[in-house]
């Protein structure tokens, strides 16, 4: 679904990202982890058509980024970091907005609108202005909001930082959800435990890629029982590299 | 450009400008506080200048001078000093701007047939007041001096107003306030939107969408073109009903060269937001290239032909300029399109313009 | 408490003068306005277009064409032939005035009878109507004095403190404060409603920090900010536009000082009324366009409604206007200008106060 190929992001002197190749497999859900400032953000936002890369490659649903980057934008679902909605608006109301500017058909947009409104748990709060809903309920908005249109593939930047554990769970079912219904979700997080439920997972580290697997393997080619160990491992690795 | 995505544009901008009602509300007022503060407030008339006279001759001659001041409408005699002192005194503070000061050998070098002089002190810090209270003043004793000669009524210069008999300048600021008010309302709110979104990251997320930047520009524009069509409804209806500014020219036209100006003071205002990083530059820089050319170098207040050759050549890129002639001409003059075709088609060039631009330097990536 | 106080003036100087951008923003708009206010804004009528109409053609009709050809006022543009080129010489804007010469011009005039010059004058700008009807009367009423021959009356006129009459003196300590005003109003407001916005506020408000520290922290920087502008403002002022300055330097930036007092507790105020950057904006704009119209700077008090004149008492732009003017045309000091500045000193502590008060219960 996704390829990536040598990507390289540079400003200036400093490499974002830094000649970094995988791949994306159909229905995966796709993790990207790393330390703030790792590059995963960044990754994310030229793959959705949002900056240039410096040079490399890469294709989403086959399409090329850069040359394609608007047929592109038909087909993915994008989550901010700052998951941003319209707070001036209702609930209904961005999810109005997003809806016409995804293009949902006519005949599905109730439909559409309802189911978004009953997965987020927000039914009861349709009426209600953006602003008013707790951070918890923001995010999963927002998520919704990016699926409207049913895209084969998501991309979800660091989707939750700031909530609560008991909401960030949830909020993993969600994901679980639309990947069994077929989605190809890559979503970047700097929390460990989430790498967990990732079915494969690439590291990132100062722009570079350093590792890529499922947790199971990585966990068994460093020997070691989670995927903090093997971050930790990976890091003191790279360091001693540079040095 | 994709109806639907525009719409869903449009109709979003409309709902932000609706659930800030202070703004609205400020938005909607502003035509109504600009136009009772020109049309009571604020005037460049100049009549009943406070005027101080120090007679030191006392004489009929010298009484006869002062009643023509005094009957003039220009001057009006709010004290008679007895020192030179009394009358610098109020100079300074301000209480009156002109003094008339009478030599003690005033009557008795007339009677001689030998001239004199009458002296006319001026403050003149308000160069405008300042120089018609001089041409004036010049004028009155003129006029007394001829009578002597002659023992005839001197020449008189019949004057005749056109289009503003009453010399109304009501009628001369309202037209061209409509044009302010609305380079204000665009500088102030559009200037605003774009980066606004930036500031926010929504902007992010919508370049993430299959949005176009044409739809982005479109969309916005269409929803403050309701605010500002709804501000010159405001606006023009209190200026005829209101403040009894006569329309004598053709409505229709009016309504389309509204439109066509709004279109372009908007845009511009869009344009200005996407370039500029956050809102308080946005601003500024609103402020400075829609408000203040409107105000300044539009023709508004003060007439392009008397600034300097350099200036007036900026001028010719004020929209405002074009508008404000254009108003002028259908309100006071009665003309249309026959006589301020040229007017219209810069106005139609600009907005066409700068839309193109403002939808061209859109930035559509992050970074 | 100076430490803390201290802390929050070094965050909002950097912050504020950090980016390139804003550091431009604290220069360029001043100078930006300045410069177009000096150069563009000209009340002083010079020549004006007019049309002239001779229907006498004797030499006494030439000779008072000659009059008005020699006025610095007036410049003669065309000779309409006919109404319908008078008509359309005014519709279209190209003249500001006809002048027309009857036929029996010169003869009444040598018969002693009362005759008359007709002057049309294009009344769309009733500001430069009435002056050019003014000097155009003063030209005709001269007619009638031989060559040679002295008028009975002279005026003789002395002008005081702006003797070339030119309207940029007379605007530009105007311009000045209106500079500083809009600037320090601006970004007082915004400093304290991006916080706002951004969430850091209560951030700090959770700190050991009191609200009066907080405030002094904030517009402390605004003081120095407008006084710099104050300073180049008067600079360029004097540099470029030779504008006079009879006054004294101390009592320039000791009114400023005060005068700033109440743009910063107005931004101040704004602040705490408004929760997005939009509304801080377009609320300090709802607050400066009347005060600042109402001020005196172009248009005078004195034509406005008795009502209105006593309204602009609590206007502080009105006080410091007439001060700047006191300071820079008629080299006045404290001695004359104290009861503005008492003014000014008065307005300012109420609207500080009552902004801090505010301030204090929002946060509660």
């Amino acid at each position: 679904m996704i390829t990536v190929n040598n990507l390289v992001k540079t400003f200036g002197d400093f490499y974002a990202v830094d000649h970094v190749s995988f791949d994306v497999k159909k229905g995966e859900i796709f993790g990207f982890l790393g330390p703030n400032g790792a590059g995963k953000s960044t990754t994310i936002r030229i793959l959705c058509g949002l900056m240039d890369p410096t040079s490399g490659s890469a294709t989403v649903n086959g399409l090329e980024v850069g040359r394609q980057s608007e047929e592109i934008k038909k087909f993915i679902g994008y989550m901010s970091q700052k998951f941003s909605l319209y707070d001036d608006l209702k609930v209904e109301e961005n999810i109005d907005f997003f809806s016409g500017i995804y293009g949902v058909p006519k005949d599905k947009r109730e439909e559409r609108k309802d189911y978004v409104l009953k997965m987020a748990g927000i039914v009861e709060k349709r009426g209600e202005k953006t602003a008013m809903l707790a951070g918890g309920w923001k995010q999963r908005l927002a998520l919704g909001c990016a699926i409207l249109h049913q895209p084969p593939i998501l991309f979800l930047d660091e989707p939750t930082s700031g909530v609560d554990p008991i909401a960030r769970r949830s909020f993993w079912d969600l994901i679980y959800e639309l990947s069994d219904a077929g989605s190809t979700i890559m979503v970047s997080t700097h929390y460990m435990e989430e790498a967990e439920y990732c079915h494969r997972l690439a590291l990132m580290y100062r722009g570079k890629l350093v590792a890529l697997g499922s947790p199971k393997e990585l966990k068994d080619a460093m020997n070691v029982k989670s995927m903090e160990e093997v971050f930790i491992q990976k890091i003191e690795e790279e360091e001693a590299l540079l040095k | 450009m994709n109806y639907r995505r525009t719409k869903a544009m449009a109709r979003k901008e409309f709902l932000h400008i609706i659930r800030d009602p202070r703004s609205l509300i400020m938005a909607l007022a502003v035509p109504m506080m600009m136009l009772l503060l020109f049309s009571y407030a604020l005037s460049l008339d100049v009549d009943r200048i406070p005027t101080i006279v120090y007679d030191q001759d006392a004489s009929p001659q010298s009484r006869e001078l002062t009643a023509r001041f005094a009957g003039s409408p220009y001057f009006e005699i709010i004290s008679y000093a007895h020192s030179y002192a009394e009358v610098e005194k109020a100079i300074d503070r301000g209480d009156c701007i002109v003094a008339v000061v009478f030599p003690p050998d005033f009557a008795h070098h007339l009677r001689a047939s030998k001239p004199t002089s009458v002296q006319i002190l001026l403050d003149g810090s308000d160069s405008n007041t300042g120089s018609i209270a001089l041409s004036y003043a010049e004028s009155v004793t003129n006029g007394y001096s001829m009578e002597i000669l002659h023992r005839t009524p001197p020449v008189d210069a019949r004057i005749r107003v056109w289009y503003n008999t009453d010399l109304k300048s009501h009628n001369f600021i309202i037209p061209g306030l409509v044009a302010v008010i609305l380079m204000i309302i665009a500088s102030l709110l559009t200037s605003l939107t774009i980066a606004r979104e930036w500031e926010n990251g929504t902007m992010e997320q919508l370049l993430s969408t299959p949005l176009r930047p044409v739809e982005i520009v479109v969309g916005k524009l269409a929803a403050f073109f309701l605010l500002g069509t709804a501000d010159s409804i405001i606006a023009i209806v209190s200026a005829v009903y209101v403040f009894d500014v006569p329309l004598r020219g053709n409505v229709l036209f009016l309504a389309i060269t509204t439109g066509v100006f709004l279109v372009g003071v908007l845009t511009w205002g869009l344009f200005i937001s996407s370039i500029s990083g956050t809102q308080l530059m946005a601003y500024q820089i609103g402020l400075m290239t829609s408000f203040l050319p409107g105000f300044l170098l539009s023709g508004f207040i003060y007439a392009i032909d008397n600034m300097p050759v350099p200036i007036q050549v900026v001028t010719h890129i004020v929209p405002a300029r074009y508008f404000i002639t254009i108003l002028r001409a259908i309100f006071l003059k009665g003309v249309g399109p026959e006589i301020v075709w040229q007017e219209l088609l810069f106005l139609v060039i600009y907005a066409i313009a700068v839309a193109a631009v403002a939808t061209k330097k859109l930035k559509k990536k992050v970074a | 408490m100076w430490e803390r106080i201290r802390v929050i003036i070094t965050k909002e100087f950097r912050q504020t003068l950090r980016e390139p951008r804003m550091r431009m923003m604290v220069i360029m708009p001043p100078l930006f306005q300045l410069l177009i206010f000096g150069f563009a804004v000209n009340l002083d009528v010079e020549n004006s277009k007019i049309a002239w109409m001779d229907m006498d053609r004797t030499p006494e009709s030439r000779e008072l064409r000659d009059k008005f050809d020699a006025s610095i006022y007036f410049q003669i543009t065309s000779e309409p032939r006919s109404e319908e080129e008078v008509r359309s010489l005014l519709d279209h804007g190209e003249v500001v005035g006809v002048v027309r010469v009857l036929p029996g011009f010169a003869r009444d005039l040598k018969r002693g009878k009362q005759t008359a010059v007709q002057v049309l004058v294009d009344g769309t700008n009733s500001n430069n109507a009435s002056i050019v009807t003014g000097y155009a009367s003063r030209i005709i009423s001269s007619v009638g004095v031989p060559a040679g021959m002295v008028a009975p009356v002279e005026a003789r006129s002395r002008v005081w403190f702006n003797p070339e009459l030119k309207s940029r003196y007379y605007f530009i300590p105007g311009v000045l404060m209106n500079i500083i005003a809009l600037i320090t109003l601006m970004l007082t407001a915004m400093a304290v409603v991006r916080e706002k916005e951004i969430g850091t506020m209560e951030q700090l408000l959770v700190t050991p920090i009191r609200p009066v520290e907080l405030i002094l922290g904030k517009t402390l920087p605004f003081v120095l900010i407008g006084l710099f502008d104050v300073f180049l403002a008067t600079g360029v002022a004097l540099l470029v536009f030779h504008v006079p300055f009879r006054g004294s330097i101390v009592t320039l930036v000791a009114a400023s000082i005060v005068f700033l007092m109440t743009t910063l507790g107005a931004g101040l105020f704004i602040s705490t009324i408004s929760r997005t950057q939009q509304q801080a904006l377009m609320s300090s704009f709802f607050f400066f366009m009347p005060t600042f119209m109402l001020s005196g700077f172009s248009f005078p008090i004195r034509n406005m409604p008795v009502a209105v004149q006593y309204l602009t008492l609590l206007n502080p732009q009105r006080h410091f206007i007439e001060i700047l003017r006191g300071i820079f045309l008629k080299g006045e000091g404290f001695y004359v200008l104290w009861p503005q500045t008492l003014a000014l000193f008065v307005i300012g502590v109420l609207v500080l106060g009552g902004s801090t008060l505010r301030f204090h219960r929002t946060i509660e």
